[in-house]
């Protein structure tokens, strides 16, 4: 097939861009930059091409569909608009200083797909999904996603600025001790079955909520506790990606699932679910390494940085100006949905788990836009919504398919 | 004299003030934002069996108090979605009135006072003299699309222009809308159903049954003022809708997507029912195939595709299709047959007598013979038919004994001069359809429409305002450019700055 092609191409010259991006802010020169911009030009060209040859292909079989329907599709469509809406501020503002930020983000989510494996073939639409609604409903959900996708990288070079102290080394063991505490009792319940496990998964949920909750509202202040969680996030995306990563080389190479098997219910199978225990230590270890190297590297980072980032004042209207983009096209996205439902099944919502949270993280980024009328809520604030709505955009995307069950099928790593 | 306040002035202005507060807005979205969690991570309206498999006893004792099984709908959940409602009715008609007054009132000229609370500004000294000033400041204003207004004084003149004015409505479209969503679900809860109906192929029904009866209905009856048209018969269990005309299926059908092979894989392309809608007389008024994502609408009440099962020992009778060779236009004649019965045909002077029917059959290419399989829950892949087609009346031995099946290309091959296809095996299985009434979904849709507007105007929008003022101060004529945007700033101070150079050069 020769979109898939296409595809490898956009996606070495993506890692190309990510690598340019970072040394341009190592070394500071301008060629670079402009290889950079060029490059990630360049591969976004060759991935529009593809997505429109993949499109074409499916015509040639005669299934004729958008080529937004599976996982992989919605993966690529989503680095394609993230890559989109970054070359956008990067000429719109005139800075090449997010590209090391963003373009890791696309990078990532396709290695990701390559690394899993996850299957790219064109398979035919069961007859829910054919519907013109489809197109609109998940082009313009991903766009959004895209927007607050470069929000949140940006919110993170907020917060990163914004902190001028680590903090005393308790708050570091205070995180570590949490996981260290956390895992084992999550482990032990789980093994009680399904009902403890369950009510382990809720008892975090609410501390997590807590802990988020807690940043919102007097975090700001505590810039010690931001920082950890800065440290977190960046623990959280890097720790995620490469599980799942070993996960589906291990599922895919040694224990090759069964036909129709979902991924789901391996998930972190061949790390911190592991039969053997060593495995597990291990894997929590490297978790724990991962973090208490970002929480104590953070400030070292940030003096690198700090000449090179734009003023504060900038990041956060950018971050405002993606979400303020980013919010518009979520809610069309999810009233796409809703009529989309209503001409296929006669109810327009039906709190369905992918439909709920899609409107918890539009009721988050909703709390951001009105956070700034509430006085005295500013800048870190803002960011750690921001950040906090981001990581309920990926819980709708990839999170609910994998934890949760629903009508939106199409998500699952199956 | 102060002015006393009764205390339920002072207790009303109160509640008032607690119910137009942002910061309650926050608290309240925080709060719908983690309710909303529980729903998700508990599986909403499921059989009690399941819940005691997944809980313990106890545990399920208190969810269900909490109503955690049906959370959306607990009293608390719609309280929370009340009191959502009030702060944001309360706060829309709270500011509304200001941004009214700003909007409508003309704008003052600018005074050394009010100057300190605008945000840009520059106050150059010009030296080619007030009336090249004024000119040039026309000219700069004009360029950009600013409609001014004059004011003059002793030694000075004012231009004053303000552009976008409309973008403060933004935010009150995009309020409005959440309200009109909230009153659409209202109407559509109060005078609207949700029903089910499983219509065996062949006939017909003038009810369906209901999932939950309207509200309204409900509320008439109870208080004796109107009888509900809903039946309540014994019998069936669940309450019934008078749909007011008859709905018949007269099929349903299930398309399989072909695989490279030629044949039919296993994976459905299309569900589809062909329903009719007779009045009560009986006077067929009118048909359509429905599909999923292609429903049927009658009288406000629509009909979709949602599901099909088999009627348990129904035998369907059989379509085919009769067309002569030689005339490929015409539509030939459609026979009925039941499985082990025949039919006689005058057109083409043959008795056919069909043998069986299978739910999947397939033909060897080499041989031509054709091998049966069992599908799941027997699903028609590719129905076949076998037959045995016998000279005039029938008697004596067959011509020949064809094998019909649906994926047969339009000719298959047949002995004589006409072709026996397969039309349909109808009279086994029932169509599941969703009924749905929806009166109050137009004020939903509207509130989408103005939900998708609001806040592109609020975003993209910007009400700026911009005030030249050219002064003569001993002799020195003095130009002050003032601006304000209450969004988009960075990009005003572009524009205001290019204006400011304008005008100075
Ligand atoms: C889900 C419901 C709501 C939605 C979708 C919504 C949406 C919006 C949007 C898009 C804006 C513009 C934000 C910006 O300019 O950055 C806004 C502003 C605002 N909203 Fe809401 N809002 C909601 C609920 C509420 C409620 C309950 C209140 C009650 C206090 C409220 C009060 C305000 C205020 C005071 C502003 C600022 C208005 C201004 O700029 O003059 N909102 N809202």
């Amino acid at each position: 097939m020769e979109s898939s092609l296409l595809f490898n191409i956009a996606t070495l010259a993506y890692l190309a861009a990510m690598v340019l991006y970072i040394s341009y802010l190592a070394f500071r020169k301008n060629a670079i930059g402009q290889t950079a911009t060029a490059i990630t030009l360049a591969g976004f060209v060759v991935q529009t091409v593809a997505l429109l040859l993949r499109w074409r292909e499916s015509y040639q079989m005669d299934i004729g569909r958008v080529p937004l329907s599976n996982l992989y599709e919605s993966l690529v469509f989503f680095t394609w608009s993230t890559v989109l809406i970054y070359l956008i501020v990067e000429f719109k503002y005139k800075t090449k200083a997010f590209g090391a930020f963003v373009m890791p983000v696309a990078f990532l989510a396709l290695a990701f797909i390559n690394v899993a494996g996850i299957s790219s073939d064109i398979t035919p639409l069961v007859p829910a999904l054919k519907s013109n609604w489809l197109f609109y409903h998940v082009l313009i959900s991903f766009l959004g996603y895209a927007a607050f996708g470069v929000a949140f990288a940006i919110s993170m070079i907020y917060l990163l600025m914004n902190i001028d102290e680590k903090g005393p080394v308790a708050n570091l063991f205070a995180g570590l001790g949490t996981i260290v505490v956390l895992a084992p009792i999550g482990y032990l319940m789980a093994s009680q079955g399904d009902r403890m496990k369950t009510a382990f998964w809720l008892g975090l949920g609410v501390l997590v909520l807590a802990w988020f909750i807690y940043l919102i509202v007097a975090g700001a202040r505590n810039k010690s506790q931001v920082f950890l969680f800065w440290s977190f996030c960046i623990t959280l995306a890097i720790v995620l990606l490469v599980a799942m990563g070993i996960d589906f080389v291990y599922l895919v190479s040694m224990k090759n699932l069964a036909a129709g098997e979902s991924y789901k219910k391996h998930m972190f199978e061949s790390t911190f679910l592991n039969s053997s225990t060593p495995v597990t230590i291990v894997s929590w270890a490297a978790v724990l390494a991962v973090f208490s190297f970002i929480w104590s590297k953070g400030m070292g980072l940030k003096r690198l940085l700090k000449p090179y980032i734009p003023a504060q004042d900038l990041l956060d209207d950018v971050t405002y100006r993606m979400i303020a983009i980013g919010w518009p096209l979520l809610t069309a996205g999810i009233i796409t949905g809703a009529v989309w439902a209503n001409s296929a099944w006669g109810t327009y919502w039906s709190w369905d788990p992918k439909e709920t949270w899609s409107l918890i993280t539009w009721f988050v980024y909703a709390i951001y836009l009105h956070a700034r009328y509430v006085r005295g809520w500013k800048g870190a604030q803002m960011a750690v919504i921001s950040a906090v709505g981001f990581l309920a955009v990926i819980f709708t995307y990839l999170g609910v398919n994998l934890v949760l069950s629903g009508l939106h099928s199409y998500g699952g790593l199956n | 004299m102060e002015n006393q306040k009764g205390i339920v002035e002072i207790f009303a202005e109160k509640i008032w003030k607690f119910f137009s507060s942002v910061k309650l807005a926050v608290v309240l979205l925080i709060i719908l934002a983690i309710v909303s969690v529980i729903g998700t991570v508990i599986a909403q309206n499921e059989a009690p069996e399941r819940y005691l498999r997944e809980y313990s006893q106890a545990t399920v004792r208190i969810f269900d108090m909490l109503g955690f099984f049906d959370m959306y709908h607990t009293w608390w959940f719609v309280l929370l979605l009340f009191l959502f409602t009030a702060n944001l009715t309360v706060c829309t008609l709270d500011r509304f009135p200001h941004t009214w007054k700003l909007v409508t009132a003309p704008l003052k000229p600018i005074d050394d006072d009010s100057l300190k609370a605008v945000p840009f500004k520059k106050e150059m000294i010009f030296s080619a003299g007030a009336n090249k000033a004024e000119e040039r400041t026309a000219a700069a204003l004009k360029a950009r699309g600013y409609r001014y207004v004059e004011s003059r004084g002793p030694g000075s003149a004012q231009f004053m222009t303000q552009k976008g004015i409309y973008s403060r409505f933004g935010v009150y479209i995009t309020h409005v809308s959440i309200l009109l969503i909230f009153v659409g679900a209202l109407i559509g809860s109060f005078f609207g159903f949700k029903a089910f109906l499983n219509l065996p192929e062949g006939s017909a029904s003038k009810v369906v049954y209901l999932r939950n009866e309207p509200m309204w209905d409900q509320i008439m009856a109870a208080l004796g003022i109107a009888e509900s048209p809903v039946i309540h018969d014994p019998q069936v269990g669940v309450p019934a809708m008078p749909l007011g005309y008859y709905v018949r299926c007269d099929n349903f059908d299930v398309d399989y997507y072909i695989g490279p092979s030629g044949m039919p894989t296993g994976m459905p392309s299309e569900y589809h029912s062909t329903l009719s809608i007779f009045d009560l007389d009986g006077q067929k008024i009118l048909d359509k195939r429905i599909r999923v994502n292609d429903p049927l609408t009658h009288h406000g009440i629509t009909f979709y595709q949602s599901s099909y099962g088999t009627i348990p020992d129904a035998r369907g009778k059989v379509l085919l299709n009769v067309r002569l060779k030689s005339d490929a236009s015409s539509a030939g004649e459609t026979i009925a047959v039941d499985p082990g019965a025949t039919a006689y045909v005058p057109s083409i002077d043959r008795t056919i007598k069909v043998l069986g029917f299978a739910p999947y059959g397939m033909r060897n290419p080499a041989t031509g013979e054709i091998v049966f399989y069992h599908t799941e829950n027997d699903e028609y892949i590719n129905p076949t038919v076998e037959l045995e087609v016998y000279r005039g009346h029938g008697g004596g031995k067959p011509i020949y004994k064809p094998a019909v099946m649906k994926t047969d290309p339009g000719q298959p091959n047949m002995p004589e001069n006409y072709v026996i296809a397969y039309r349909g095996y109808v009279g086994a299985r029932y169509t599941g359809l969703q009924v749905t009434k929806d009166p109050g979904v137009w004020v939903v849709y509207t509130g989408f429409i103005m939900l998708c507007i609001g806040p592109l105007i609020a975003f993209f929008g910007s009400h700026r305002k911009l005030w030249v003022r050219i002064q003569d101060r001993q002799g020195q004529t003095v130009v002050l450019v003032a601006g304000s945007a209450n969004r988009n700033r960075i990009s005003f101070e572009k524009e205001f700055n290019r204006i400011a150079e304008e005008i100075i050069k």
